[in-house]
This record gives structure tokens, sequence and C-alpha cells, in this order.
């Protein structure tokens, strides 16, 4: 269970010509990923959703607020503490490309953290050949098929599900999975969401999902909670069905008009609205809505205040929340 | 459990069509594949075996013979003779020994600083980088050659250890640069991100995760240090700033010009042509076998 | 459109292709990218070519141009362009000059076909230059409005670099080339891969809607059944070098008779409905062996295989009104 107060990332600016100021990553951030459950987070590329994927898996430190991972407190706990709980967050990276070694075989990849693993329980080279073979027998892989390849001569999808095995050799409690099907086949994503589901259910193991697909978002966690992220502030969240199909913030109902409608099986939702604009970059102002900008229904009051979350378990922060029939509506047959 | 462990172990073939290939014959392979590697290779051991059995194969001190002083190329001296009528084949086999050691070391101890600092320094960063970088550039700045002939006048470079550890100091820089720019872009790749969330150690990181993917350039830049380092040391010898007790492809080439006056009496050509031969050759099978290496090294060329 | 408003708009180009044919030459043989493929590219229409990994749909639209990169080679086959002829047999002069002003084509990921080193004004005048524009000021004029069109600052755009701009605004950048000179068939080469969810939508919202108001052919290409499934006309399924099925959008969504896109429609996660609806597709995608291979090429990863399917490839025939396919199974009925 990993608690999260309050998380704050501000990315320091940069002096000189092509300088910037600083960056407010992650704004304000609370939520809380209980053990075996899902979350996901949604938003465009670069509202700071990876940013706060990198922070729970140890990749990047936060500026303000609280971690709380089993009960203690990230910030208090001495270095070599911290790294052996952290090791329980792993991520699954977007790109399964980068994510693997291309000098080193897959056999190579996955027994270099078993090796540290077996040494901690003083488990032998046999523990460590078992267990390798277990984890790829557990992302859906054949280990003597796999065993002794370079990444370069695997699918994507194999790919990915490599990585996975590599994370579940630490036993991890929560798997980080950020944008982690958006670069495989298509015809492969569904298998890929479908062993995260699966990991879940047969382990307990808690998946943070990273997107900007809601529909994918859905398929791994319909029974988590979602969170809408906007320039790295949650503006909208609540049960996953809910958020879909009873949004509030006009955003949410831009990200969920943003999916494919498909003809023939569904026709478009009647408030279906598609904002032309491209988010700007830069800090948005303290004082004003940050979406208010490519907001359609943004009035005066949006420029000169922000708001806040309301609501008690669906929350959202918009001045104006109205709910919208944005989501595509299955044709009847 | 120790069933199932039976069971795996068992069914994993030892070196079987899915097994990888080892290194060597991974490398046989690429390296058969175009005859100028193949040559290039047959040229390089052919200098490292002159340099390892050439003493053994002539008496300690080489005949002389006052009746063939500078002989024309024959069947008995197939590259003439010198000043006093000793085999220039036997001269250029004997010297290679020293030429090469001494390149060897230079070699090693170029790659060896190089890697390790170019490494450490573009993985750890901040204060490290720093103090790295600042002595990779002051090593920079040293004009190294000039430097040895200033050191060679105090310092006897009879032993090649010396030698090559002095051309290895002096040549690391360019190296450790190289490496470490390599390894900046390597370290924010997703795979070395994922090592450290698997808790494996910095050094696993630096020397199994990041150095493989610098490995063919290393062996391509341990080869050009090689025939580097031969230049710069037969320089010096020619120069003759170093004592002459040796056999040594530069001392020949100072006596052919300085003494036997190769540059205006054509008698003396062999003498002088025969080093020049030696290096030629060899640099070619540097060159050829260069091809080879990127392939042997390069990750993403591998093949099943 | 009355008789006398002059100048009359052509009507809008097709394109006919005929027994095309493409090969690669790697060191492991000849593969077949593009292997005998008819086709009939409607006029006026949106066309979406579907296919993933493998499938040669890049391929084949790279010969619609005869601009297959190297070292692939068109082998046989005809390219008739309306208004243009035969891309096979035309002059080097006239191909360049028909890519371009009759045919535009944007890049997948278009940052790849941007100059980094110039302008992008500047880059639209040398467009302009190069197929021989007398007025380059109307050029810039009309460059402009496309960008404006799209939800751009035109001025900005024009003054920027590639690098100043993001993945979606690149994307723009892109078919605005693929427009300038007034192509009246532009050829989208995987227009949204790179982009997330809402870049992507208002992407497709901007060719959806220039192609409305210019009555253009638009041929979209993409491994993305929910890209085709919003925005095309006609869907026209590729596997491992052919065809595998062609119809309406609505009809092929509604009735797949192919399996292999029967699976890749219920490959996508649903916004809305019963999750488990959603069923992976088996396999991996077609490989060196499968184009060898005599049985059908989807035959490793075909739940409704026959004995027939094992020996012959079946061949890409009529299924009913404006549908084909390439099936046993289908034919069987």
């Amino acid at each position: 269970m990993i608690e999260v107060r309050h998380l704050e990332k501000t990315f320091p600016g940069t002096r000189g010509l092509l300088g910037h100021d600083a960056i407010k990553a992650v704004n304000d951030v609370s939520f809380h990923i209980p053990d075996g459950g899902a979350v996901s987070f949604i938003g465009e590329s670069g509202c700071g959703k990876t940013t706060i994927g990198r922070i729970l898996a140890g990749l990047e430190t936060y500026t303000a607020g609280e971690v709380v991972m089993d009960g203690q407190n990230l910030a208090q706990l001495p270095r070599r503490q911290r790294a052996v709980l952290l090791r329980r967050v792993q991520l699954i990276q977007q790109d399964p490309y980068q994510a693997l070694n291309p000098a080193r075989t897959i056999e190579q990849a996955l027994t270099d953290p078993l090796k540290v693993i077996a040494k901690e329980r003083g488990a032998d080279k046999a523990w460590i050949m078992h267990r390798l073979h277990e984890v790829l027998e557990l992302v859906g892989l054949d280990p003597d098929a796999v065993i002794y390849k370079y990444p370069h001569m695997l699918s994507g999808g194999q790919r990915q599900r490599i990585v996975i095995a590599r994370a579940l050799t630490v036993d991890p409690s929560v798997l980080v999975a950020d944008e982690a099907v958006s670069m495989i086949d298509v015809s492969l994503r569904l298998g890929v969401l479908k062993l995260l589901r699966d990991l879940r259910e047969r382990f307990k193991i808690s998946v943070l999902f990273i997107t900007h697909d809601v529909a994918s978002a859905r398929y791994v966690g319909d029974d988590g909670q979602m969170f809408v992220i906007y320039k790295g502030r949650i503006v909208e969240h609540g049960l996953t069905d809910e958020v879909i199909l009873h949004p509030q913030h006009p955003y949410t109902q831009a990200l969920l008009s943003a999916v494919p409608v498909l003809k023939g099986l569904e026709e478009p939702g009647p408030d279906r609205y598609i904002p032309l604009k491209e988010f700007g970059h830069g800090q948005p102002p303290e004082h004003a809505c940050a979406f208010a900008p490519r907001c359609p229904y943004a009035q005066p009051l949006c420029g000169q205040e922000k708001p806040e979350l309301v609501g008690t378990a669906h929350q959202y922060a918009c001045h104006y929340p109205k709910e919208r029939h944005v989501v595509a509506v299955p044709l009847s047959e | 459990m120790s069933l199932a462990v039976s069971t795996s172990s068992s069914s994993r073939p030892s070196n079987g069509p899915s097994g990888h290939p080892s290194f060597l014959k991974n490398a046989w392979r690429i390296i058969v594949k175009k005859p100028g590697r193949l040559i290039g290779l047959g040229i390089i051991v052919l200098f490292a075996l002159m340099a390892i059995f050439g003493p053994y194969l002539y008496p300690k001190q080489l005949p002389i013979n006052p009746n063939a002083i500078y002989a024309p190329i024959s069947w008995r001296y197939p590259l003439g003779t010198d000043f006093e009528g000793t085999s220039n084949l036997a001269l250029i086999i004997t010297g290679a020994r020293y030429v090469l050691f001494a390149a060897a070391m230079a070699a090693v101890f170029t790659v060896v600083f190089g890697t390790a600092l170019g490494l450490i320094s573009g993985y750890y960063l901040g204060w490290t980088d720093s103090v790295i970088m600042r002595i990779t550039d002051f090593i920079l700045t040293i004009p190294g050659f000039p430097l040895l002939v200033v050191l060679s006048t105090v310092w006897n470079f009879g032993q090649p250890v010396a030698m090559g550890f002095v051309l290895g100091i002096t040549g690391w820089g360019g190296l450790a640069r190289a490496v470490r720019s390599q390894t900046l872009s390597l370290r924010e790749r997703g795979f070395i991100e994922a090592a450290r969330t698997l808790g494996l150690s910095p050094f696993h990181i630096l020397f199994r995760e990041i150095l493989p993917n610098v490995g063919s350039y290393i062996a391509m830049n341990l080869l050009l240090a090689v025939t580097g380092s031969i230049y710069a040391e037969v320089g010096l010898f020619f120069l003759g700033v170093v004592p002459f007790q040796v056999n040594n492809w530069g001392v020949m080439l100072n006596l052919a010009v300085f003494s036997a006056g190769a540059m205006s009496s054509a008698q003396a050509l062999p003498y002088l042509l025969s080093p020049l031969l030696a290096l030629l050759i060899l640099t070619l099978g540097v060159v050829l076998f260069l091809d080879a290496v990127d392939e042997i090294f390069n990750p993403r060329l591998k093949e099943a | 459109m009355s008789a006398n408003s002059l100048p009359t708009a052509p009507p809008a180009a097709g394109i006919t292709i005929r027994g095309l044919e493409v090969v690669y030459t790697t060191g492991q043989g000849q593969i077949p990218a593009v292997n005998g493929i008819n086709l009939d590219i409607v006029g006026g229409q949106i066309t979406g070519i579907i296919g993933e990994s493998g499938s040669g749909k890049s391929t084949l639209a790279m010969a619609m141009m005869n601009a297959v990169p190297h070292p692939g080679k068109i082998v046989k086959g005809s390219v008739i362009i309306d208004g243009v002829g035969n891309m096979m047999t035309l002059d080097k002069e006239s191909q360049r000059r028909a890519r371009g002003r009759h045919v535009g084509f944007v890049f997948q990921a278009a940052q790849n076909s941007l100059n980094p080193l110039t302008r992008i004004g500047h880059q639209v005048l040398d467009l302009g230059r190069s197929h021989n524009v007398k007025d380059l000021r109307a050029l810039l004029r009309r460059a402009k409005e496309l960008l404006e069109r799209m939800g751009m600052d035109a001025d900005r755009v024009l003054t920027s670099y590639q690098h100043e701009l993001s993945g979606g605004m690149r994307q723009r950048v892109g078919i605005m080339f693929a427009l300038v000179l007034d192509a009246q068939i532009v050829i989208l080469d995987e227009p949204t891969t790179a982009l997330d969810m809402l870049s992507q939508a208002s992407v497709l919202e901007i060719v959806r809607s220039i192609q409305e108001e210019r009555g253009l052919t638009i041929i979209l290409i993409t491994h993305d059944m929910g890209v085709v499934a919003d925005l095309a006309d006609r869907v026209i399924v590729m596997y491992g070098g052919e065809l595998a099925e062609e119809g309406k959008t609505e009809d092929v969504l509604a009735h797949p008779q192919h399996p292999y896109t029967r699976g890749l429609i219920r490959a996508i996660p649903r916004i809305s409905g019963n999750l488990d609806q959603a069923v992976a597709l088996a396999g991996s995608p077609p490989d060196l062996q499968t184009f060898v291979q005599n049985a059908c090429l989807f035959y490793d990863r075909c739940p409704e295989r026959m004995a027939q399917c094992q020996n012959h490839r079946p061949p890409y025939e009529i299924a009913g009104p404006g549908r084909k396919v390439a099936c046993f199974k289908v034919m069987a009925k």
C-alpha cells in the first residue's frame, strides 16, 4: 500500500538564451494505491503523469509532500532501507526497445536481479534457474525459446513481456506501467494489458497505469481509481467507470472524446468535442484554471480564480462542472 | 521444489541450436565473411608470433658476415643485409618483440585508463566528473611526443614496459572523453534506469550494462592505439634520443638514414625499406581487421 | 455545383493499382513485401489501409509514388493515378512533379521529413521553387491559411525550426506541406503514431474537415484499427504483403469476414460495455517464414483454419457489394 500526500516536483529553470523558468511538473497530487488495486493516471504527454511514476519508482526525487510505503515515510528512511523499499515498485517503461540492454541476452538480463535476490536469501544457482523459467512462463513466454536470444530478435510484444518478467524477478508489490503498450503492435497490445490484469488478480500486485488512452486504462483497472492530470494537477478523479460515464471536467471530456469511434459499432456521444489547439508549454498562472485557454466552456471567472477539487468520492476541479455525454455509444444490433 | 529444479535444468539445452554461440565462434564467423578481414587477422597473428617466438629463432648475437655488407636481396638474405652483413629479416623478426610489446602495453594502459575513467566520469557526473575531466583535459594538452623526447633524456627506455607505460599515460585522454560521451547518452536509456530500480550495484551497471555497449568503440581504439604507439616509439628510436641498446625497427631506420646514407646511396636501400615495409604491413593488417571489430562487438549486428 | 461556376473542380482523382509486386532483397533472401496487389482507390474518399508491422502497408504507399526505398524494388505492376498516368512508366521529371503537385505525402513521424536546419517558412518557399511556383507570396499565404485552419499560430510556426514544435504540431505542418501545392491525393503514413490521444484526435479531425471541404482523395495508412474506424470511408486490411479484406468501414466493422479482421476488431479495448468482449489476437506478426509458406498467410494464427488453408493461398474475391475478402472459409459459405 502506497500513500502519496501533496506531492510536488519542481524542475529548476535554466538560464541563458534558451532558458526557461522553473516548472512545477507535479503540483499538490495526493492518492493512494491499495494492495492489488489499480490506479490509472490519464493525461496528455507532458502533463506530469510520467514524473509521478518515476518518483514512485525512485528514479526521480520530489520537492515537497510525502510518500508513505507500508507505513514508512520514504523521506525519513536511511538510504539503504529506502532502496530496499523502492525495489518493490517496478517501472514498466513505454519503450521496450530501450528498456532492454541490446548487448545482453534475455538470460543475462533476468539472472542479474535474481542473483541479488538469491544472495539476500541465501538461495543457490538452481533456485535462480528455476525462478528464471518461472517468471518467463508467468508472462506467457516459452523460456527455452527466448532465453538465449538478444532483445533485437524479439517482437515488441515479446520484449514488453520480458520487461515485465524482469520486474517480477524482485517480487514487486507495485508495477508502474508508463504507456506500457503504446509502442506495441495493436494486435499484441491487448495481450500485454491482459497480462497486467492477470498479475493483479493472481499475485495481488497493484498496478499504477499511466496512459493517454482511457480505454486501455479501463481495461487494466475498471475496478480502480482514475486520475485525470492536467499540467501537473489532478483535475478530476473517481472510480474508473464513474469518471468515464459521468465526466464533469471539460478536460476529461476532451480526453474521452478523443477515443476513436468505431464506425458501424458505435456512434459518437452527442456532446463529443475535440479541441484543435495543442497545449502550450510553460507554467500556467497560479490564479487561473490551467485548462481555461483551451476550454470551449470557459467563462471570465476561469481566468481569474483557480478552481479547487470539490465533491466526495468523485472529485473535480472546475468552476462550471457539467456532465456531458461524450463517450461513444454502442449501436444496438 | 527440488523436483521442479531438476526438470527445469535438464530441459535446458546446454549448447544446442537454440543456445547462443560462444564469443569466439561468433567472432570467427564474422571474420571469415570477408577475405580482407582474414588477411588482416593473419597479418596480426604473424606479427604477434614474431614478437613471441622471433628472438628464439636466432642466436642472441645475430651472425655477422663481413663479406655481405649491404648485400642486395637474395635467397640467403630475403631483405638484404645491414652494415655488418646481418640479415635484415633477422633484425626485423628479432626486433618485433620490443616494438610490439611496448605498443601492446601502451594500448592496454590507454584502454584501461580511458575506459574506466570515461565510464566513471560519464555515469557519476557531479564533482567526480569535473575532477576526472579536468585531469583529462590536462593530459590532452600535453604534447605527447615531445614529452617522450624530453623524458627519454632522463629515463632509460631499455624496458618495453616503461616505454609502453609512458605512451599509454599520455594517450588515454581522447578515449576517456569519447567513452564518457557514450556513457552520458547510455545512462539515460531505459535499461540503465531499469537496472537501478532493480537494485543492481553501480559496479554491475558500469561494467556489465554500459561497457558491452561501448565495446566495439573500445576495441577499435585499442587497435588504433597499437598502431599509434608503434609509430611513436619507432619515431623516438629513429630520432636517436633513446639508447641504442636493443634491436629495434626504429634503430634500423636511424642507422639506415644517418649512418648508411640510405637517402643517397642505393645499396643501403633494403636496409631502410625493410623496417618501413614491416610497419606498412602491420598497419595494413590492423586496418583490414578493424572492419571486423565493429561487427564482432556491436550487439545489434549479432544474429541467433 | 452549377455548370457555369468556373473553373469547375475536376472530379476527384483515384488510383488504380494492378499486379503490383515489390521485393526486398535481404541477407536472408527475397521478401515479397507487396505481393501482386490489385486495388482501386476511389477518388474523393478517405481510404484506410490497416496492417501491423510486416504487412507491407508502408511499402505499398511508397510504391504508389514509385518511391520505394532501397533495398526494395518494384518488380512488376502498374499504378495509374488519374490525371497523371502510370507512375511506373512516366519519366523521372514527370514523376517528381506529380509528387507534391498531384500526390501529397505525409511521412510517418513528420519530424523526419522536415529539415532541422531551416525554418518552416523557408522550406515552404523551397518547395515552391522546386515546383516552379510563380507566385511564392500566394504560396506562403496559402500555407498560412492552412496552418491557421489547423488551429495554429501561423506566423509563429512559419518562423520556427522543427525542434521548436511539438509532435502534434509537426504532424500538422506535414499535412500543410502535403496540401500547400493543392494536391488532390494525399497519402498519410501513420500520421498519428507518435501522438497522444488528444493530438491524434485533433489531427484526425483536421484531416476529416479538410477532406470534406476540398473533396480530396485521402489514403490513410495505419496499424490502428481505431483510427481507421473513426475516419475512413473504406477500409483495406493488409496482411503479410497481401490484401485480406476490404469494404465500407461500417460494413467491415459491423460484419468482419476475414478472421484476421475479426481478431483485430475484437482486440480493441472499448471505453464502455463489457470488458471481456475484448480478446487478444494470438500469435505474432508475419515474419520471413510466413512469406515463403504455401499456406494462407494467416494460417498460423487463424482460429478457424481448415485443411484446405494449409496448402493454398486463398484468392482475393468479391464477397458482397463493395466487399472483397481472401479466405476459403468465407468463400465456402
